[in-house]
């Protein structure tokens, strides 16, 4: 298919009419950055798209109690710009900078990366390591959630149909942390998340290898074994490499996001 | 004089701000926009094909299928026409256009394409030749196709009752008694990957078909060749098809010969209006690939260093129809071997019919692939006999004037002066460092295809002039070139002159854009032309002065018969016709006589060497600097000439390092720029020399031979060989990504 199939778009106003028009078939359009390469290939034939890039609540950045909001429609490159999120989570501006290329940075969404869970991301696996929540809207009422528990598995979350992403928490933190990522394609081969925390202990989170990003935690640094993660972590063989490989680089990022952290802390 | 000077593109601004009109951009009133439906199968007998639904989608006009071509030969292919238009009663592979569909626009018929159903019944599939070749493997084809055209090949038609397409052999000497005497025998095997020429215009075609002419403009390199496809198609006289070739978005030979130009056609013939196909990406990997190749290659060596013999045998991947797969084959076995003094030869090699897309020609035409495996075994035999690797070229390569090829033409170069460049400008021999590597290359190919070009200049009465010809621009440069050749022959600057190109009804006949050949044989047409206008623009000038023809010659714009007699060109022909009109034509032909009775025109010339950096760790390969020298002879715009060099070892590094389509099982996995990945801007390397080598030897105008090509071809042994240096373990295969580094640093038995 070299032509997007036809469909319908509609850009409600609000939320509500935004809740309202979705449905398996018609799903939200936040950016397509990669909704609109799964149409283009055929896998996806929807009819129609909900277009919430204009409903104003969606895109904003703000503080609320003591959390970062980032909203659902907010770009990668809105957010890398944000001076709000640099104070509160500086680790993730950095890694955001260099998500995809300046394209997918310009229209693609933080909200629309969690919610195609696609496994190749560095999104999800830094905002586990943040422990960022995501809040969904439906009809019914708003539930919030931890990106841990929202990623299930490649291209699956726990969004119920009905469902909008309207944002991403982030307890603000000034931790230690470092995102390394690996990657010889246009997606990330893997990348390793990786924070000290206040009390001494770690946690090291693990995506794009694997079907979705994969934490480990730590009573203290003494305690990490790069070897144990590497040979432990869903490893899925691509283009990229066989198991055997994947496994071996896994292991060597750790290895060197464990030194940066250390330099760090 | 404009030659030798680095003009500017005459493109540049048009194509920097976005007006440049190039096939895609084409449009005839009333057009029609075609989708095709290809098979989702890789070898399959069709039962059936019901377009009902298709038929019912709003704006579609027809759904076409081989069953309507009735009255017109199906088929197309320049040497073995074995190629259908759209699948006649079977499909060989996944992809390949089944049915088109015609609609009001493109999304009418993408949508409509889809609802086209095919039902099959599958036969069994070979991809790798290995299976194609064994015993019990299903035939792809079992009609003879020949059409008899021997001056594209010097291969041997397909084996009857296999899967062979063609085989290709030159031999001499007496390789075994050779080998048996040798100080030291290296044995070597190498695979080359199966490639995507990338272009950024995909290909496409406009047809329209009234009153018995076919129009068409597409994306061809070579619209002389699809023509004569049309032609036969339709049962046309050469006068009754018109191709035209506007400015191409890149072609680096995938778009040589026919490609969609006869489905546009056959879509315009059937509906009575003019059709529009164009490809994206994916359509276009299923349309035309690269060959890959498997080479075993044998080299016998006395305790000197000299060669005495080598064999080598290949096979390549070919696909499911021939296309120029049997040019890439003969060229393969011409090039494998290396431009070497080499006693006792035997190269002998395949090409293999696969339930794979067709294949065809990428800039190098099997010199890539040969290069490869002749070079690779040349650095392993100098480690073997501890001779330095240059050292050992040196003492073998063919000099000035000798001939490596029997009944070849000599050679036109100096090979030991342009690899002491190579040498030289990567600081061989110097001490070697952890994980870095240097390595380097050396190929001849002959190169110009078979020398047919004419050209026409036309002087007119304004004193501007209009250069014809039926050579394509695609990015090389040739409409510059090809101005600076006239500017200078006509002695007028070159913003005076205009170059109009590849029209097969207006512009004289080119035999192809292709093998390096422009700047020297359609420029050796354009010269003649030149000075066939300035011989007539004499004879006018001696009767518009009133002297003796001998008494009159051109200089700089001028016709002149002594100090206080001369008149410019414009006065010449205005005074000669009368009032302010007239033009004068000059013709220019360039055929295989004189100078280019001998084949090839001229030898191609590749010397590339790069230093590259290992990281152990992860296998990723850096690579640092990269030296390639252009032996053009003369060197007519050296921007250009350097241009076409980083252009082409560039390609050569996306090949050595990163490029492969990949097959599991009957299809694809990666039919698109995400997965199949050339390099980028981020890949080059830091350090960039690229050095001309300047020594007026070659046949073309102002002592000029090609390039564009030569430089990809050793870049796949350079990197493999300066890998093998950093790491002290010698790959087999290209490309030499990550992950295939690491797993020849850590093979799984070494766990």
């Amino acid at each position: 298919m070299s032509v997007l199939p036809s469909f319908e778009h509609l850009r409600p106003a609000d939320l509500h009419e935004a809740l309202d028009a979705i449905s398996f078939d018609d799903p939200v359009y936040a950016g397509g950055t990669e909704l609109l390469l799964a149409m283009r290939s055929g896998l996806l034939r929807p009819s129609s798209l909900i277009d919430i890039k204009r409903i104003p609540e969606l895109d904003r950045i703000g503080q609320e109690d003591d959390d970062v909001v980032i909203g659902g429609t907010v770009s990668h490159a809105a957010a890398t710009a944000d001076p709000v999120v640099l104070s509160a989570a500086p680790v993730l501006p950095k890694v955001l900078a260099h998500v995809g290329n300046p394209r997918v940075r310009a229209f693609g969404t933080l909200g629309g990366n969690l919610c195609f869970a696609e496994p190749k991301s560095d999104v999800a696996t830094i905002l586990i390591s943040l422990s960022a929540d995501v809040e969904l809207a439906s009809k019914n009422g708003r539930r919030r959630l931890p990106v841990e528990d929202f990623i299930i598995g490649p291209y699956t979350t726990a969004r119920n149909e009905g469902e909008i992403l309207v944002s991403i928490l982030i307890p603000p933190t000034a931790d230690p942390m470092v995102y390394e990522k690996f990657q010889t394609m246009e997606r990330p081969t893997v990348g390793v998340a990786a924070r000290l925390l206040e009390d001494g202990s770690l946690r090291v989170v693990v995506g794009a290898v694997g079907g979705a990003p994969e934490p480990f935690d730590f009573s203290s640094v003494h305690e990490v074994n790069s070897g144990h993660i590497a040979d432990r972590v869903e490893v899925i063989p691509d283009l990229t490499g066989s198991e055997r490989y994947k496994r071996h680089v896994t292991r060597v990022v750790l290895g060197r996001t464990l030194a940066q952290l250390e330099g760090l802390a | 004089m404009s030659v030798g000077n680095s003009v500017p593109s005459v493109d540049a601004r048009v194509k920097t701000t976005g007006e440049a009109r190039y096939a895609l951009d084409a449009a005839v009133p009333g057009m029609l926009f075609a989708d095709i439906v290809r098979s989702t199968r890789a070898h399959a007998t069709i039962l059936d094909i019901d377009p009902s639904e298709a038929l019912t989608t709003p704006g579609v006009s027809a759904v076409i299928t081989a069953a309507d071509l009735d009255g017109l030969f199906p088929r197309f292919g320049h040497i073995i026409a074995d190629h259908p238009i759209l699948a006649i009663d079977r499909v060989r592979y996944y992809g390949e256009p089944v049915a088109l569909v015609l609609a009001d626009n493109r999304y009418a018929a993408a949508d409509a394409a889809d609802l086209v159903r095919v039902r099959y019944a599958d036969l069994p599939v070979v991809i790798e030749p290995e299976e194609a070749l064994a015993a019990e493997a299903p035939l792809l084809h079992d009609e003879d196709y020949s059409l008899g055209d021997r001056s594209f090949s010097e291969a041997q038609s397909a084996r009857p009752a296999t899967n062979v397409a063609h085989e290709a052999m030159l031999q001499w000497g007496d390789v075994e008694s050779a080998l048996e005497g040798a100080h030291v025998v290296v044995e070597t095997t190498t695979r080359y990957p199966m490639l995507y020429a990338y272009a950024m215009e995909p290909y496409n075609a406009i047809a329209s078909y009234d009153e018995g002419e076919l129009d068409v403009i597409s994306t061809a390199q070579h619209p002389f060749q699809v023509r004569e496809d049309l032609a036969r198609i339709f049962s046309l006289p050469l006068n009754g098809v018109r191709v035209r070739s506007p400015l191409l978005g890149g072609g680096y030979g995938s778009k040589s010969y026919t490609k969609v130009e006869p489905l546009a056609a056959v879509g315009a013939w059937i509906s009575g209006r003019p059709v529009k196909v164009a490809l994206d990406v994916e359509g276009a990997i299923h349309t035309t690939r690269a060959d890959s190749a498997l080479i075993w290659v044998r080299s016998g060596f006395d305790d000197k260093g000299t060669i005495v013999a080598r064999e080598f045998d290949i096979t390549l991947n070919t696909g499911a129809y021939a296309d120029n797969g049997t040019l890439v084959l003969t060229k393969c076995v011409h090039r494998c071997f290396g431009p070497y003094n080499i006693p006792n030869l035997r190269a002998s090699g395949r090409a293999v019919y696969t339930n794979t897309v067709p294949s065809s020609s990428y800039r190098g035409f099997g010199a890539p692939q040969g290069n490869l495996a002749g070079e690779v075994n040349m650095d392993q035999a100098a480690e073997r006999l501890g001779i330095d690797a240059a050292e050992l070229r040196r003492r073998n390569l063919v000099g000035p004037g000798e001939r490596h090829i029997p009944g070849k033409r000599a050679m036109d170069a100096d090979l030991r002066a342009d690899l002491e460049m190579v040498v030289k400008g990567l600081g061989w021999g110097g001490r070697p460092t952890a994980n870095h590597g240097i390595g380097f290359g050396c190929s001849a190919s002959d190169a110009g295809a078979f020398p047919v070009s004419t050209a026409q200049v036309r002087l007119f009465a304004d004193g501007s002039a209009l250069v014809l010809t039926g050579s394509t621009e695609m990015g090389q440069g040739s409409r510059t070139v090809l101005g600076q050749i006239a500017a200078t022959e006509l002695g007028i600057s070159v913003d005076r002159i205009r170059v109009k190109q590849s029209d097969t009804s207006l512009t004289p006949y080119e035999r192809t854009t292709g093998a390096s050949r422009t700047t020297t044989l359609t420029g050796l047409a354009v010269q003649r032309a030149c000075r066939d206008a300035l011989a007539k623009l004499v004879e006018m000038g001696a009767e518009v002065l009133d002297r003796d023809v001998e008494e009159v010659k051109t200089a700089e714009g001028d016709v002149v018969a002594g100090p206080d007699s001369r008149a410019s060109y414009e006065e010449v022909v205005q005074a000669w016709f009368g009032g302010r009109q007239g033009e004068v034509t000059g013709v220019g032909i360039v055929r295989r006589a004189g100078e280019l009775a001998e084949l090839p025109p001229f030898w191609e010339i590749g010397m590339v060497g790069v230093d590259v950096e290992v990281d152990p760790q992860t296998g990723v390969v850096t690579v640092h600097h990269l030296v390639t020298v252009g032996d053009v002879g003369y060197a007519i715009n050296p921007a250009m000439v350097e241009g076409q060099d980083l252009g082409a070892a560039t390609q050569g590094l996306g090949a050595a390092l990163s490029e492969e389509l990949i097959y599991d099982g009957p299809q694809l996995v990666n039919p698109n720029m995400v997965e199949y990945r050339v390099p980028r801007m981020g890949d080059m390397p830091a350090r960039i020399d690229t050095f001309i080598a300047e020594r007026g030897d070659g046949v073309g105008p102002f002592g000029a031979k090609g390039g564009g090509e030569g430089s990809l071809n050793p870049v796949g042994g350079a990197v493999a060989s300066a890998i093998a240096r950093a790491t002290g373990r010698w790959p087999t295969r290209l490309p030499l990504n990550s992950s295939a580094v690491w797993e020849l640093l850590n093979p799984p038995d070494e766990a």
